[in-house]
C-alpha cells in the first residue's frame, strides 16, 4: 500500500467522522424545523409531502408578548456585554501589566468564582437585589453577572501572549498606560473578544432560571420566560408548538453566529499563522 | 423601552380607589402560579384575576407566572427568604410539608373562621383535602388538581375482538386483554404495546402510587414522617409492573412520562395511564375512537390524587390576608372552578361545580371527563413527606432499578425505605 492509499483511505475516514458527527448535531435542529412547520400530526410521522403550516408560529407567538421578551432580551445581554467587556479588560491588563501587593492572592481569589455555579447565588442575590430594590427590573437581572471570572481569565491569559517589546514600543513613542491598552492590547485580542463575546451572549441569551425568579412583570422578561410556557409537563409536550417556539427565540442567535460566524473563523486562522 | 418598573403605581392606584371605596381595606396582592398543562391556561388565570379585581376595586392583583412547579416554589421560597414572598400562589399539594418546615404558609383554618368559612372549606371533595391538612389545620385549597385515568383506544379493542365498552378493571384482566392488544409485524418486532405505564421520574413514582392504593396501602402517611415503601402492596406493585413486560403486554424497562399521550395518538400504545389533564390535547388529536375508564386495580380501583393547591404565605398584613381568601373563594366558586376545569382538564374539585349547566354541557360532550369524578372516591394522597425532593427520590430510585432489571422488587423497596427512614427520623 502506497502513502497516498493511506492517505486517501485517511480522508475518507475522517470525513466519515464528520459527515456523523455533523448528523448526530444536525438531526435534533433538522427535526425541530420539521416538526414547526407541520401539524402536530406529523410531528414523528415522516411523510415527504405532510402539509405545511405557519400555524404553529402564529399560535406560539401569541401564547406571550415575544416582540416584549425580544427586546428585552435584546437589552438584558447588551447591558452585560458591554460591561464585561470594559470591566473584564481593566481587570485583566491590571493583572497583567502591573506588579502589586496580593496580586496572586487576587487573581486566585478571581479563579475560585468559576467553581460557584450562579445558582447556589440565587437566594443570597435575591436578597441584595431585595435590598436595594432592584427585584423586578432589567438592570437589576444583570447585576450578578456585570463582570465574569471567566472573562478575565480568558483576556489575563491573552494579554500574556502579547510580546512585551511591544508594550515597550508604544511607551517609547510616548504612548499612555490606556493608550497601549487601546492600541496594542484590544487589538490583539480581537478574535478572543470575539468568541467571548459569542459565548456571554448564548449565555444570557438561553438564562433562565435566574430572570424568573427576580421577575414579575411581562415588561422585563426575557424570551426563556416566555418559551417555558410550552413545556406542559402535565399533559403531553406538543412538539410542533414546542419547536416553532424554540425556533422563534433561537433565530437571532442561529442568524447571529451564521453572519459572525465567517468573521469568527478568519479571525482565528489569522491568530494562527502569525 | 422600560428598565425599571414603576411598581409603585399600582401600590398608588390601588390605595387612591381603597379611598374611594371607603370602608373596605385594601390590598395589594401578588399571585404566582405554574403552568402544568396546555399554554392557553396562562390566559384564563389572567381572565379570572381581572375579574375579581374589577369586582373588587379596592384591591389589586398581579398574577406572576411563575415557570413549572418546581421553578414556582423555589421563586416563592426564595422571595419568601428575603422577606417579599407572594401573598397567593400555587404549588404542589405535596410541598405543604416543605412549606410548614420552612415556616412561610399560614394555616387557612386559622385565618378563615366564619361559619361561612368552614363552610367553604368543607365545600371541596374529602379526596382533594387530605393533602391540604396537616395536623389538623388547612393549610391549602385546592385549585388546580389531577389524577390520573385508563385511556384506550376503542378501534384498537374492536380490533383485538374485545369489547370497547368494557375496558380491563383489575391487573388480571389487563394482562389477559393486554396481550391480545399487543401487535407484532411479520418480522416478530412489536408495532403496537397492550398498555403503557409512565415508570421513570417523578411521575413514575406517582402513577407507582396509585397501583399501591389498588392494593390497599398508601405509600406515605398523613404526619409526613412515615412511609411505606417496603410494603407488600409495593412488592406486588412493581411485581405486577414487571408482568407487563414479562408477558409482552408494555415494552420493557423505562417508560418516559411526557412521550406517553403521543404513543397513544400515534397507535405505539392501545392504552395509556396518564393524567386527566391529557383529556382536552387527546380530544383534539385523537383520530380514532378512544374512551376513559378507572385505573385497572389489584384489589379494588385506586388512584393517586395530585396536581396543586393554594397556598397563603404567612408575611402578608391582616388586609392582604382577608383579600387573599376572599381571591381563593373567588377562583375556587363553583363557576370558577367549572371554567378552570374545562379549559385544562383539571378535575374540578368540588361537587357543585359538576352540577352546573355548563359542565353539565362539557360532560355531555365529553362523557371521559366525568371518569375521574368517579374514580375519586377511590384516590389518596399523593406521596409526600418532609425532605420531600430526597425521599421521594429513594423512591424513583427503587421504581427505576426494578423495571430496568437492575434490582429485585424486595431488595429494592427494602434500601429506599431504609433511607428513608434515615431521613425521616429526624422528624418524628
Amino acid at each position: 500500500m502506497t502513502a497516498d492509499m493511506s492517505r486517501g483511505l485517511n480522508r475518507i475516514a475522517l470525513s466519515t467522522v464528520a459527515l456523523v458527527l455533523a448528523a448526530v448535531w444536525g438531526l435534533p435542529f433538522l427535526y425541530s424545523v420539521w416538526t414547526a412547520f407541520h401539524p402536530e400530526k406529523f410531528s414523528a410521522n415522516f411523510q415527504w409531502n405532510a402539509p405545511l403550516t405557519l400555524a404553529n408560529f402564529a399560535e406560539a407567538w401569541q401564547a406571550a408578548p415575544f416582540a416584549l421578551y425580544f427586546l428585552n432580551t435584546l437589552i438584558l445581554i447588551t447591558i452585560v456585554l458591554v460591561a464585561n467587556l470594559i470591566l473584564c479588560t481593566l481587570v485583566a491588563y491590571a493583572f497583567v501589566r502591573y506588579r502589586f501587593r496580593w496580586a496572586g492572592l487576587l487573581f486566585s481569589l478571581v479563579m475560585v468564582q468559576l467553581l460557584i455555579s450562579p445558582e447556589i447565588l440565587i437566594v443570597e442575590n435575591y436578597n441584595t437585589l431585595n435590598t436595594i430594590g432592584m427585584i423586578d427590573t432589567i438592570v437589576g437581572i444583570t447585576l450578578p453577572y456585570l463582570t465574569s471570572a471567566f472573562g478575565i481569565f480568558l483576556l489575563r491569559q491573552t494579554f500574556l501572549t502579547v510580546p512585551k517589546s511591544l508594550d515597550e514600543a508604544a511607551q517609547i513613542e510616548g504612548a499612555g498606560a490606556w493608550r497601549v491598552l487601546w492600541t496594542v492590547y484590544v487589538p490583539l485580542a480581537k478574535p478572543v473578544y470575539l468568541a467571548y463575546g459569542l459565548v456571554s451572549i448564548s449565555f444570557h441569551w438561553n438564562n433562565f432560571l435566574w430572570p424568573l425568579i427576580v421577575t414579575n412583570s411581562p415588561e422585563v422578561r426575557p424570551v426563556t420566560v416566555g418559551l417555558s410556557v410550552f413545556a406542559t409537563v402535565e399533559s403531553g409536550v406538543e412538539w410542533s408548538l414546542v419547536n416553532a417556539a424554540t425556533l422563534m427565540t433561537t433565530a437571532p442567535l442561529i442568524v447571529a453566529f451564521l453572519i459572525f460566524q465567517r468573521q469568527f473563523v478568519a479571525n482565528f486562522m489569522r491568530a494562527g499563522i502569525k | 423601552m422600560r428598565l425599571y418598573t414603576t411598581s409603585a403605581l399600582p401600590l398608588v392606584l390601588g390605595g387612591a380607589l381603597g379611598l374611594g371605596a371607603g370602608a373596605a381595606a385594601a390590598a395589594d396582592l401578588e399571585f404566582y402560579f405554574p403552568v402544568g398543562v396546555n399554554a392557553p391556561a396562562v390566559a384564563t388565570i389572567d381572565e379570572l384575576t381581572s375579574e375579581w379585581a374589577a369586582q373588587n376595586p379596592e384591591h389589586t392583583i398581579k398574577p406572576v407566572y411563575a415557570g413549572n412547579y418546581e421553578e414556582t416554589t423555589t421563586k416563592a421560597l426564595t422571595a419568601a427568604a428575603a422577606g417579599n414572598p407572594p401573598q397567593v400562589a400555587v404549588l404542589l399539594a405535596i410541598d405543604i410539608f416543605t412549606l410548614v418546615e420552612e415556616d412561610v404558609i399560614v394555616a387557612i383554618s386559622d385565618i378563615a373562621t366564619t361559619p361561612e368559612d368552614e363552610a367553604w372549606m368543607d365545600s371541596f371533595f374529602p379526596g382533594f383535602m387530605k393533602d391540604a391538612r396537616f395536623e389538623g389545620k388547612t393549610y391549602a385549597i385546592p385549585f388546580q388538581r389531577s389524577t390520573p385515568v385508563f385511556y384506550y383506544n376503542k378501534d384498537a379493542f374492536r380490533a383485538a375482538g374485545l369489547d370497547p365498552e368494557d375496558p380491563p378493571e383489575t391487573w388480571d384482566e389487563m394482562i389477559e386483554m393486554g396481550k391480545k392488544l399487543t401487535v407484532k409485524d411479520a418480522n416478530g418486532n412489536v408495532t403496537q404495546w397492550g398498555t403503557r405505564i409512565p415508570n421513570l421520574g417523578l411521575a413514575g413514582a406517582w402513577m407507582f402510587g396509585g397501583l399501591v392504593v389498588s392494593k390497599g396501602d398508601v405509600l406515605s402517611a398523613d404526619s409526613g414522617t412515615e412511609v411505606s415503601i417496603d410494603s407488600p402492596a409495593s412488592i406486588a406493585s412493581l411485581e405486577f409492573l414487571l408482568e407487563l413486560a414479562e408477558e409482552e403486554v408494555m415494552a420493557p424497562g423505562g417508560i418516559s412520562w411526557g412521550d406517553t399521550p403521543k404513543a397513544f395518538l400515534e397507535g405505539q400504545a392501545a392504552s395509556i395511564w396518564t393524567s386527566t389533564g391529557n383529556l382536552a390535547f387527546i380530544n383534539e388529536n385523537a383520530d380514532f375512537d378512544w374512551g376513559v375508564g378507572f385505573l385497572p386495580g389489584g384489589d379494588g380501583p385506586g388512584a393517586p390524587a395530585g396536581g396543586g393547591n393554594l397556598y397563603v404565605f404567612k408575611d402578608a398584613t391582616d388586609e392582604e390576608r382577608a383579600a387573599a381568601i376572599d381571591f381563593m373563594k373567588f377562583m375556587t366558586s363553583p363557576e370558577n372552578a367549572a371554567r378552570w376545569s374545562i379549559a385544562t382538564g383539571y378535575v374540578a374539585p368540588r361537587p357543585d361545580a359538576w352540577e352546573l349547566p355548563i359542565m353539565q354541557e362539557y360532560v355531555a360532550e365529553l362523557p371521559q371527563a366525568r371518569v375521574a369524578l368517579e374514580q375519586l372516591p377511590y384516590a389518596e394522597r399523593e406521596f409526600a413527606t418532609f425532605q420531600r425532593a430526597k425521599v421521594t427520590q429513594f423512591l424513583v430510585e427503587a421504581i427505576e432499578s426494578v423495571v430496568t432489571g437492575d434490582a429485585d422488587p424486595a431488595a429494592a423497596v427494602e434500601a429506599a425505605q431504609e433511607k428513608a427512614d434515615d431521613v425521616l427520623g429526624d422528624y418524628r
